[in-house]
Order: C-alpha cells, then sequence, then structure tokens
C-alpha cells in the first residue's frame, strides 16, 4: 500500500456484501474505471466517493483470487465426535468441513444479511408468517444426482419430531410446516411470524443434505454427498478431513485446490505451528499470543469484533441473587475497559449487561450508556442488600474468565465484601454447575440475530434463560421484533428488550470477544463474518493463496 | 517357567477385568453421560431424552455393562457413544500410529540408554560420568511438555530445521515421514532414556559392590570385563524392570507430546474419549493400555528370571 486514505473517505473495505460483488464482477468483467463509477454512483453515492471507491477496489483487486494452492487449516478442538450430518454440527471443525462440503439456502454477508445460495429467490409474506424458497435447478450434488426441492423437505425434516437429535430444533420450531410447491419451490409456514427466517436457514446446521443420506451414513458410514465448493476425499473423525476442489460445482467456485481441516488442541502449538509456517491457518488464537504473531514475518491476525460474550450469572432463583440489591450492586463493581485491556489484550468490546453490541449494527441500542464502575453506589447496595460474602463457581469457559472473576473479586473486598472465587473444571460444567449454583459463569457465541441472541438466553421461557430472569414486557417484546420489518421501529424494540435485560437480568457482561484467528500473510480474501472463527467459517469458497 | 506363565496369564485377564469394572464406576461417577456432554449447553430435557434413546443410555447401567462385556469377549468392541463409529475403526488407525511412533523412540532409546548407562558406570567419578549424571537427573525433573515446546521453539519456531507438528497427509517417504516425526521422537528420546541411563548406571553400581566383584577385582580383571561379563547379568533383573515400565509408558502415556505435536494416537484418544463420556471407548482403550502393561511386566520378570538362575525355581 503506497498511500493512506484518508479518515473521512469511504473505502472499497466499508463497502457491504452485494456492492462488492458488484463491483467486483463489474471490474473483473473489464469494466471501465467510468463505468464502474457511474453504477456506483447509481446505488446512491456521490461522484466523488464513488471514484475513491473505484480506486480503492482497484487496488483490492489488483490481487484477484488465484486459484490453486493447497492449505491446513486448524481448529482448536476435534475429536471422535465429529460430525457431518448438519444438523448435529457443535463445533468449528464441524462447521467448518460444512462450510466445504454443503450448501445452504442462503449464506450471509459479513453484516449478516441473508443472500441468495441455494434458493436463488427467497421472501417472506406482508406479515412475515409465510416464507417462499425458489430454488436454483442447476445443482448437482458430488454423486451427480440432482438437487431438488424433496432434499430441502428431507434436511429440514431431521429439526423435527421427538427423535430428532438436531442441536437447533428450538430455532426453527416456529415453522410449523415446510411445503413443497413445486420441485423447485418450498415453502415454511410459521407459526408467529419471524422476519429473520431466511437469515437463519444461513447458518450452519441448516446445510442442505441429500435425500436419505444421512440414514445411509448412519447405516455403514457412506459419506453423505454435499452441492458444496469441495468435496470430501477423507474423513477420519478426531484426525483429520481432506477436501478437493469441486470441478462441477454450480457457480464459480472454491481457489484453493485442496485443504485439509485437522485439530491442535494445544493453544501454544497451534500458535507455533503457525509461525513456523507449518500449517496455513489456525482457529482462536490466545489474546495473550496476538503480539507474538503480529510481529512474526508471514503471518497475521484477523480479528472480528463479534456479539461473543462471557458473563456471571447471578441466578435471580436461588441465593444471594433473589436479593435485588445485591444484584444492582455487583454490576456497579466491574471495570469494564479495564477487562477489556488487559484481560482480552485488546482483542473485544466494552458489554453493558446485554448480549447485544455493535457487531448487530443498526439493532444495538447505542443510546444505552456504559455501566460506569462505581464501588460507592455498589456500596451501598450491598449494605442495603445485607449480604456481607458470595461465592462464584468459574470454569475457564472462555479465555481470560477466570482473571475477570478474581478482578471482580478484588474490587469486591475493596469495599468489604468477601466474593470467593471458586475454581471448578470445564469437564462436565454444563450439566453440573451452569445453572445450577447460584453464581456462575457462562459463554455464548453470537448468534445470527439480535432477536436469537436475546431469545436464547433472556426470554422468560426460555430453557437457557441461565439467572432465571422472567420478564413478561422482554418476552411481548421479543414477539414484536420477531415481526417488525421497519428497521427504525425494529431498533426501538430492541432498545427497549436491552435496557431492560441490563437493569433486570442477573447477568453481568463485562465484555464481548473479538473472534481472533491468525493466518499466513499469502491467504487472502478471508470474509469478515462475525458468527464464527476465520469469517464465520465461511472461509473454504471464498479465500485464496497469493 | 511354564505354570508360572501360564498363571501370570490368568492374573493378566483378572486384572484387565477388574480394569474394566474400575473404568466403568469410574466414568459413571464423573458428571454428565455422553448424551450431556454431546449437547452441551444446548441441551433441552427433550433433545437429551431422544439422544439417550439413540445411544442406548436409557438402559440400567449394569446391563450396559455385560452388554459391553459380552461383545467384548466375542471379539466386537462396539460402537462409540460419541460420533456412531465403530471402536475398532477409531482403534485402529491411532493404534498403529502410537506403536510407529514407540517403536522408533524404542529402538533410538533403549540400545542408547543402556551404552551410556555402562559408559557411566565403567568410569565412575569421571567427567563423563558426571555430565551424564547431572544431565539425567535434570532431565528427570523437567517436565515433558516443557522440553517439548522448548525443542519446537529452537527448532521449528527459530532455526525453521523441522515442522512444529507431526501432521502427516499420507503418502509420504520414509524420509519425509522421519522428518516428520522428529520432533515427538527427539522429545520422547530424551524423556525416557534419562530415567533409563540413571537406572542403568545405578544396577550396576550396586552389583559392584558385592564380595564377588571385590573378588574379581582382585584376582586382576579389567574393569571393563567385570562389569560386561560379570555385573551386567545380575543387574539385568531391574533394568528390564524400567524398560518395560518406559515402553508402556511410550503406548499409553505420551498424551501431552501427542497433544502438543497434534499427532493422533492412541493416548489422546482415550482423553477425548473420558471427555466426551464415550464409555466403549474408554473401556476399550484400557484394555489396550492395560494389556501392555500386563504383557510387558510379563516380558520383563521372563528376561530376568532367564538371566538369573536364583528366580528359576522359587522357594
Amino acid at each position: 500500500m503506497t498511500k493512506k486514505p484518508e479518515k473521512t473517505e469511504v473505502g472499497y473495505a466499508d463497502l457491504n456484501g452485494a456492492d462488492k460483488d458488484l463491483l467486483h464482477t463489474a471490474l473483473n468483467r473489464g469494466a471501465s474505471r467510468r463505468e464502474a463509477i457511474k453504477m456506483m454512483a447509481a446505488t446512491g453515492l456521490s461522484v466523488a466517493a464513488a471514484g475513491t471507491i473505484v480506486t480503492s477496489a482497484k487496488d483490492a483487486i489488483a490481487a484477484t483470487p488465484k486459484k490453486g494452492g493447497s492449505v491446513k487449516m486448524c481448529p482448536s478442538l476435534h475429536g471422535p465426535d465429529d460430525r457431518l450430518i448438519p444438523a448435529q454440527f457443535t463445533s468449528t471443525v464441524d462447521y467448518t468441513r460444512g462450510r466445504a462440503h454443503y450448501n445452504g439456502l442462503t449464506q450471509l454477508n459479513d453484516d449478516i444479511t441473508p443472500r441468495p445460495e441455494l434458493a436463488e429467490e427467497f421472501s417472506p409474506n406482508a406479515n412475515a408468517t409465510e416464507w417462499t424458497f425458489k430454488l436454483r435447478k442447476d445443482v448437482t450434488f458430488h454423486d451427480g444426482s440432482k438437487f431438488t426441492a424433496d432434499d430441502v423437505m428431507y434436511t429440514m425434516a431431521q429439526h423435527y419430531g421427538d427423535d430428532s437429535v438436531s442441536v437447533v430444533k428450538t430455532l426453527v420450531s416456529e415453522v410449523k410446516e415446510w411445503k413443497k410447491v413445486g420441485p423447485y419451490e418450498v415453502k415454511a409456514i410459521l407459526e408467529s411470524p419471524n422476519s429473520d427466517l431466511a437469515t437463519l436457514m444461513g447458518e450452519k446446521q441448516f446445510k442442505i443434505m441429500k435425500e436419505g443420506s444421512a440414514e445411509a451414513y448412519n447405516a455403514d458410514g457412506t459419506l453423505p454427498p454435499g452441492t458444496g465448493p469441495f468435496t470430501l476425499e477423507d474423513f477420519q473423525p478426531g484426525v483429520r478431513s481432506r477436501h478437493v476442489r469441486n470441478e462441477n460445482y454450480w457457480r464459480e467456485g472454491a481457489n484453493f485446490d485442496e485443504i485439509e481441516v485437522f485439530a491442535i488442541t494445544d493453544p501454544v502449538a497451534r500458535v507455533n505451528a503457525l509461525l513456523s509456517d507449518d500449517v496455513d491457518m489456525v482457529a482462536q488464537v490466545d489474546p495473550k499470543a496476538v503480539k507474538q504473531v503480529e510481529s512474526t514475518d508471514g503471518a497475521e491476525i484477523k480479528s472480528t469484533p463479534s456479539s461473543a460474550y462471557f458473563g456471571m450469572c447471578m441466578m435471580l432463583d436461588r441465593g444471594p441473587g433473589q436479593n435485588a440489591d445485591f444484584v444492582k450492586g455487583m454490576k456497579f463493581l466491574h471495570r469494564r475497559d479495564k477487562v477489556v485491556k488487559s484481560i482480552l489484550k485488546g482483542q473485544g468490546t466494552v458489554g453493558n449487561d446485554h448480549p447485544i453490541n455493535q457487531a448487530f449494527g443498526p439493532d444495538f441500542c447505542s443510546e444505552l450508556p456504559v455501566r460506569p464502575y462505581d464501588p460507592d453506589q455498589a456500596k451501598f447496595h450491598l449494605d442495603k442488600s445485607g449480604i456481607t460474602s458470595a461465592e462464584v463457581n468459574v470454569a475457564e469457559v472462555s479465555p481470560g474468565i477466570t482473571d475477570v472473576c478474581l478482578m471482580w473479586q478484588r474490587e469486591c473486598s475493596k469495599i468489604g465484601f468477601d466474593l470467593q472465587v471458586k475454581k471448578v473444571p470445564t469437564d462436565g460444567y454444563w450439566g453440573a454447575v451452569w445453572m445450577q449454583t447460584p453464581i456462575n459463569v457462562v459463554a455464548w457465541n453470537m448468534r445470527p440475530t439480535a432477536t436469537i441472541q436475546l431469545d436464547i438466553a433472556f426470554a422468560p421461557d426460555a430453557p437457557w434463560n441461565d439467572t432465571y430472569w422472567k420478564n413478561e414486557r422482554f418476552g411481548q417484546l421479543l414477539q414484536m421484533a420477531r415481526s417488525e420489518t421497519d428497521p427504525a421501529k425494529r431498533h426501538e424494540i430492541q432498545c427497549e428488550m436491552q435496557t431492560l435485560a441490563h437493569d433486570g437480568s442477573g447477568m453481568i457482561i463485562p465484555a464481548h470477544n473479538n473472534v481472533v484467528d491468525g493466518h499466513g500473510s499469502d491467504i487472502m480474501g478471508i470474509p469478515s463474518l462475525p458468527l464464527g472463527i476465520l469469517g464465520g467459517c465461511e472461509w473454504p469458497e471464498f479465500a485464496w493463496k497469493a | 517357567m511354564g505354570p508360572m506363565i501360564f498363571r501370570r496369564i490368568v492374573i493378566g485377564f483378572i486384572t484387565l477385568w477388574v480394569v474394566s469394572v474400575i473404568v466403568f464406576f469410574g466414568l459413571s461417577i464423573l458428571p454428565g453421560d455422553a448424551a450431556a456432554i454431546q449437547l452441551g449447553q444446548a441441551a433441552t430435557e427433550e433433545s437429551l431424552a431422544a439422544l439417550r434413546a439413540q445411544l442406548g443410555l436409557d438402559r440400567p447401567a449394569y446391563i450396559r455393562y455385560f452388554t459391553w462385556l459380552g461383545g467384548m469377549a466375542t471379539g466386537d468392541m462396539g460402537i462409540s457413544n460419541a460420533g456412531g463409529a465403530t471402536i475398532a475403526s477409531l482403534i485402529d488407525f491411532r493404534l498403529i500410529k502410537t506403536l510407529e511412533l514407540g517403536g522408533i523412540v524404542a529402538v533410538i532409546s533403549v540400545p542408547l540408554s543402556i551404552f551410556l548407562g555402562l559408559a557411566a558406570a565403567m568410569y565412575p567419578g569421571t567427567w563423563l560420568d558426571r555430565i551424564l549424571t547431572f544431565g539425567t537427573m535434570s532431565l528427570v525433573a523437567v517436565p515433558e511438555f516443557l522440553i517439548a515446546t522448548f525443542l519446537v521453539l529452537i527448532f521449528a519456531v527459530k532455526l525453521q530445521w523441522m515442522p512444529s507438528i507431526a501432521y502427516m497427509s499420507g503418502g509420504e517417504s520414509l524420509w519425509e515421514w522421519l522428518h516428520a516425526l522428529a520432533m515427538p521422537i527427539l522429545t520422547l528420546v530424551i524423556v525416557v532414556s534419562a530415567q533409563m541411563i540413571r537406572m542403568t548406571r545405578a544396577g550396576i553400581l550396586n552389583v559392584m559392590n558385592s564380595p564377588y566383584i571385590e573378588m574379581a577385582i582382585l584376582k586382576g580383571v579389567a574393569r571393563k570385563r567385570i562389569i560386561l561379563r560379570h555385573a551386567l547379568f545380575n543387574a539385568i533383573g531391574p533394568i528390564i524392570n524400567v524398560i518395560a515400565l518406559n515402553l508402556a509408558y511410550l503406548v499409553s502415556g505420551v498424551v501431552i507430546v501427542e497433544t502438543i505435536f497434534a499427532y493422533s494416537g492412541l493416548a489422546k484418544l482415550m482423553i477425548d474419549g473420558v471427555q466426551t463420556r464415550d464409555f466403549p471407548l474408554v473401556q476399550a482403550c484400557a484394555m489396550i493400555f492395560c494389556g501392555t502393561y500386563v504383557l510387558l511386566l510379563l516380558t520383563a520378570d521372563i528376561g530376568a528370571i532367564l538371566s538369573n538362575p536364583r528366580l528359576r525355581k522359587p522357594k
């Protein structure tokens, strides 16, 4: 890069996914600078701004994706429980393989808006109680068979029924029926409105399988064919998988010739493997190792702000959490900016005791002030509560959370409150400690929409409402948010919900984690979708090797 | 000796059975079962029940145990509770990897340690002996993950001579294969040799104090000859035992080295099994590890008896 653009300018990088695609295709087709500027101006930009964008786009595209190369990518966990059936995907290694192997009905842009994938068109009816998905007609599975609505019907059926072991069952429970309208059209009929169904369909667990392939896989291990950019050549759970570019892919397709996915569980070993150039991409770099990677030639950090969060749950139905003053006081004892700076080493954003942050764009209530660190107020409320000691159970479910609790302990002791920090193992934590002991910790990944993120652990009837906060108004607002399609009104509803959670729930959220991964400097084009590692696990189709 | 070996084999099987019972109850005390761990944070009552039914975890514990035992007796190790693959298919590949790594390390470290141990014993008090004693003492005290990490930092990250992980895509030549394995081999050779060298040296020096050696010295036999002809065979019992224990460790205990070098061996598989509460998998690994110990210790005892006539006729 020779010249740094001024801060006020909008650059190519600031465009949303769709516009970027448009411009990219136009320039690649050989559109002149004038034509490109005209085209961008048509999207509502001033000619000057469009000019800047086209210049920076040309810079970016000077490095146009190159085909070829084979890469090794290492997530942090794998095991005998690695899956190939999307409905059971639970870990990033599964998501990554799923992304290489399958396609979804929709795909998510970096700003978490859906764009067409296997469904070439999708639209809700006026009140979002019915969604129609028109499918592509030119898609074939890796075994050569044609993709039709039957495959979609088959895949969706996996998320229903008492014997379903789908992990996202509850997310689609409001879709009461999937209906095949024609050989290339399906309809989802909803019990209650949901304006986000198309976004949801872009999630990892809703990738489309070929009819009958899950049973065949369970019966004798026949690898299920997908429609995705890579074909699966080798799959050994807990050891590795190898994927080769699908030359018959239904669109432009992947850049790498071959990818290999295997986990390196030890965080230090994972970073070392990247630094010594033995692997090309690693997931989840420990914040403490970020500097080391950045200062090494040939390796880079990719840090994407996300709404993933960790928090301390004071359960409102038992122990000290039953006392409202105790809960209120405790929320004032966190130096949130210090948590981000010293514990997350800057790889995060300040949290405000509700699960939404900037990563959700317009749905984030930026007008709600961040709760300050205020020992006087804390002392006032804690004295009023009459409680003088408590115990928090902490397992390292998110890097640094133990340190956060120790910091909390120090702040407590400064005002004469005795907070015991009890360390417990991560192994078995979710069944034995979380949602059991009066004060414990939790970590949640970012969900595809703010509504789902709020629904999953804060809705009054949510099975994972981890502080037992039951607020009827919040429940009603959730319903309204689901069906609201006007962004301004939706922001208002979102804001009220976030304020309610911020004030009422027993959850302390000091910070949100960035998604922090490492990759070789020669790996380009990794998307920035914040829903998971390496661009929401979307890298296989889009990244390329220079 | 025949009846002795037979008796030991029977005891070996009893040990295996006892271990299987302990492992079974150990696993059932741990919080959460395979279904709860698999669904983790995402568990609900219904999904738990559905998954338990699918995995057969809704049956009483003793039935599950005896079903497994029955299967094991007929050579069927069962199906993984975590992924649905057969245990045999999971273990097969890993066992070979473990034996490959353990085998190379043994071939290098056993002769090396005996040679260095003998050398140290032959010239006690010399600089060679001092270096070996001090060096091995330090290495025994340093945990293996530290040794491994240092080696990676020096040879992989700084010098870039060797890969930092022992990953193979398949189809490597012998040279590539050794190159990929160089770091874990080096780490393990250092770890196991240190102990074996010390034991060889101590064993021989111990025998050197006995009257018959004094006799040999008084007769004017050369020290080299005393050690190789007279002392070594009497000291071999404890040395073989230490070697056997180290070899068994190479099969079952190298989980840290496997983790640091991302090497897919058996020990890591067992840890995965415990973490996912995958009972058939943990049992199968436990049986292999326990079997290895039984077999190697039996071999060590036979070796000791062969080298020491006094042990052949127990009183």
